[in-house]
């Protein structure tokens, strides 16, 4: 064995690699949390310290998964945080507000020169003519995210919501903080910063529920999102290529797959952010049971939901300014809403559908008001719900328009039954894995509570083999390949 | 540690943990009850000899070229301007591309072996000993392969079937090749890469970024689609092949029969 070998090997791990983000779900990420947790318990009485060695750690996570972007988050965070102390020394109104707005126009300027330059570029020369080429933009990773709470910050301390941080340094905890700074939860500062100054120290209870979800995070975003995902990957590459059945059980493992991906992720944040002793807000509440958009909105990505509920459509008037105003600010916040998720047409769609989608639930609900709430009426609004909400997400997946139509055509119009068997004997892991989701999905959430409390107070050699199983179950399972089913042709 | 004691129990999980799954990965594989238990190849990826920068691989690559051409060329050059006789292996893709090869073999007095392998793919190939055996049977004089459509949207590619695209090259010995690659219809996650980064220098035909008529199933080429695609296959190969064959004049029959075709079903 080379030593050498050894080091330069590792070195190669540690700096930044375009292709390999850290994710919660790496190897690499668990080896350097491994180093984290001593030195952080050492420092957690001594707060000052240990608020430099979370940035610092948290820096160096975004360092991994953006390189020199950290930069960039440095200096937004030293922008609001100049300004925010500004306004507490400000007395005119006038001014104030001029500093939010310089802010928020820092804030969404970087977002959409990263985010939006090509696309709104594109747009212009689709509408005068000529040739667009592309600008070779590399987005930071996160920067929708992190955008999103330092607008927070900014308004809230303008609002008097918050008191602006006394340094630096704590601001740029909030906004850096590595749990959430990828791919959220959305932090906000009301919340959060309070628990700066308190902080905290987590308790053993809070320590191993904190691994529970990590646990739960990773059987849903390692083992069982990345599995089906293959699956689903086939057939939005390739639309017409399947039968309708199997293009019906791409559209449910994609409604599926996004679900645990994302919510996994959270998971995974919010459990690593309390064994650290900070406590961030759900950010899913079993989205797929509600019988309505209302109900979907307010149990999806609830960070972001709330965000926009917020910081748009309250701004925009909310509900105050009569019943068409109520409808359009909703339709605008969701328009915004898809928007933020990414730079094309097909995002502004899906957002825009779910705003039409609400607001039509919102006009007759109070005649929905007046069905009694029966079971029957229950399912069939459920069902409605969930139909609406798996073939929004195939706007939101498929590559272009014509495949997203050409997809949900197929499903009507070559439907084939006698797949139905075949499937079910070839594909019967994604089967089991999708039926795994939609039974975890229907049990009552109180069960959660039972079973998180068990794995809390177990014996530490259950948590050591619960932990090793779901490590090996996602290695069996990270190279198991779905293979397209081009000989079915023949 | 006094002072965060809630952390004592989750930090050694974490640690023994890590330290089993890197013990288990300096022995693999590691087999219970026939299944394969696979491991997380820290120990292989930390021990690994570091991989050469691409400037040292190109290079190593065009010497290694130059070499075996110089040591190979006269020979081959002889037995290129003779008749062939082709072995050509591969997935479903044969359907289209081996009547229009058997048709140049036909017209040139060459003779085709064709083995399709339905659904098959590097690893299908790759873990076996098919080509090995094929060439035994049929001793070839040169082999043309056409693998990577259905694996073009497999993930983590280049470390999962490098091992697998080697061993079919090596199956193949000494004996001049061309591997065609697959004819994408949508981005693929690396497998020509892949290939063009095994094979020897003028073995491989990209495809990919070609235009093919498809047929409904949205993958396979139309019938004049495939005859022009190897049309373009044996026009490339008598400018930048590393064994061109010097027969190879364009047929008057657009399609004709192999020597001999073998079909194997799709392994699953």
């Amino acid at each position: 064995m080379d030593l050498s070998h050894i080091w330069h090997n590792l070195s190669e791990f540690l700096i930044y690699q375009k292709d390999a983000p850290m994710l919660f779900s790496s190897g690499i990420f668990w080896f350097l949390f491994l180093l984290f947790i001593p030195i952080y318990a050492a420092l957690k009485n001594r707060r000052w310290q240990m608020i430099l060695f979370v940035v610092a750690f948290s820096l160096y996570f975004y360092y991994k998964s953006s390189g020199f972007f950290f930069l960039l988050l440095i200096g937004t965070s030293l922008l609001d945080w100049s300004l925010s102390r500004m306004m507490l020394k400000l007395g005119s109104k006038l001014a104030k507000k001029l500093c939010v707005f310089t802010s928020i126009v820092a804030s969404i300027g970087v977002l959409c020169y990263f985010k939006y330059a090509n696309f709104f570029m594109w747009n212009w020369t689709q509408m005068i003519g000529g040739n667009f080429q592309p600008l070779d933009i590399i987005l930071p990773v996160g920067i929708s995210f992190y955008t999103f709470q330092s607008i927070s910050y900014i308004v809230d301390v303008y609002k008097e919501r918050v008191a602006p941080t006394k340094t630096w340094l704590e601001y740029l905890f909030f906004l850096s903080f590595f749990p959430a700074l990828v791919a959220g939860p959305i932090v906000r500062a009301d919340y959060f910063l309070p628990q700066i100054s308190q902080n905290k120290k987590a308790t053993r209870d809070e320590v191993y529920l904190g691994f529970w979800m990590i646990i739960l995070g990773i059987v849903k975003k390692a083992i069982i999102a990345d599995y089906i995902s293959q699956y689903n990957d086939l057939i939005f590459s390739n639309p017409t290529g399947y039968t309708g059945f199997e293009s019906l059980m791409g559209v449910i493992g994609y409604t599926m797959q996004i679900y645990c991906d994302f919510s996994g992720y959270s998971d995974m944040a919010i459990g690593i952010a309390l064994i650290m002793g900070f406590k961030l807000s759900k950010n899913f509440d079993f989205p797929y049971k509600s019988s309505n958009l209302t109900d979907f909105w307010r149990n999806w990505h609830i960070s972001l939901s709330s965000w926009l509920r917020d910081y748009i459509y309250i701004p925009l008037g909310g509900n105050r300014k009569g019943t068409i105003r109520t409808y359009v600010n909703n339709f605008l916040t969701m328009l915004i809403g898809g928007l933020w998720h990414g730079a094309d047409w097909k995002f502004v769609f899906w957002g825009a559908m779910h705003g039409v989608g609400l607001a039509i639930h919102k006009a007759f609900k109070p005649i929905l008001n007046k069905i009694p709430n029966v079971w029957p009426v229950k399912a069939i609004s459920w069902l409605i719900t969930i139909t609406i909400v798996s073939l929004l997400w195939v706007f939101f997946r498929a590559d272009s328009w014509t495949d997203s139509l050409a997809i949900i055509q197929n499903i009507f119009t070559n439907f084939r039954y006698d797949y139905i068997p075949v499937f079910l004997s070839v594909r019967y892991i994604w089967v089991v894995m999708i039926s795994i989701i939609i039974i975890a999905h229907s049990l009552p959430r109180r069960w959660y509570d039972v079973i998180s409390r068990w794995f809390v107070h177990s014996p530490w050699i259950a948590k050591f083999a619960i932990f090793v199983i779901v490590v090996q179950l996602v290695l069996q399972f990270m190279n198991e390949d779905v293979s397209p089913f081009i000989y079915f042709q023949f | 540690m006094n002072k965060g004691n809630q952390y004592i129990g989750l930090w050694l999980i974490l640690l023994i943990s890590l330290a089993l799954f890197i013990v288990l990965s300096a022995y693999e594989p590691i087999k219970i009850c026939g299944v394969e238990i696979r491991t997380t190849k820290v120990y292989e990826r930390l021990t690994r000899e570091p991989e050469p920068t691409p400037e040292e691989i190109a290079e190593a690559k065009q010497k290694e070229a130059e070499e075996k051409a110089a040591k190979q060329k006269e020979l081959q050059k002889q037995k290129l301007s003779e008749p062939q006789t082709i072995l050509f292996i591969g997935d479903s893709m044969l359907e289209g591309l081996a009547p229009r090869l058997a048709s140049y073999a036909k017209e040139n007095n060459h003779k085709l072996y064709s083995v399709i392998w339905y659904s098959s793919t590097s690893e299908v190939w790759g873990e076996t000993d098919s080509l090995k055996v094929n060439i035994e049977r049929y001793k070839p004089t040169y082999v043309f392969i056409c693998l990577g459509a259905n694996e073009l949207f497999v993930r983590d590619i280049a470390t999962k079937r490098d091992k697998f695209v080697k061993n079919i090259i090596s199956q193949i010995g000494d004996l001049p090749y061309l591997w065609i690659g697959p004819p994408n219809w949508k981005p693929d996650t690396g497998i020509n890469d892949l290939i063009d980064k095994n094979a020897e220098k003028g073995c491989f035909f990209l495809s990919n970024g070609m235009h093919f008529d498809r047929t409904s199933d949205g993958a396979h080429p139309t019938r004049n689609s495939a005859i022009a695609w190897m049309d373009s296959v044996v026009r490339w190969m008598a400018k930048s092949s590393a064994y061109p064959i010097a027969n190879m004049k364009v047929p008057s029959e657009p399609t004709a029969r192999a020597t001999k075709q073998t079909v194997y079903q799709p392994k699953r």
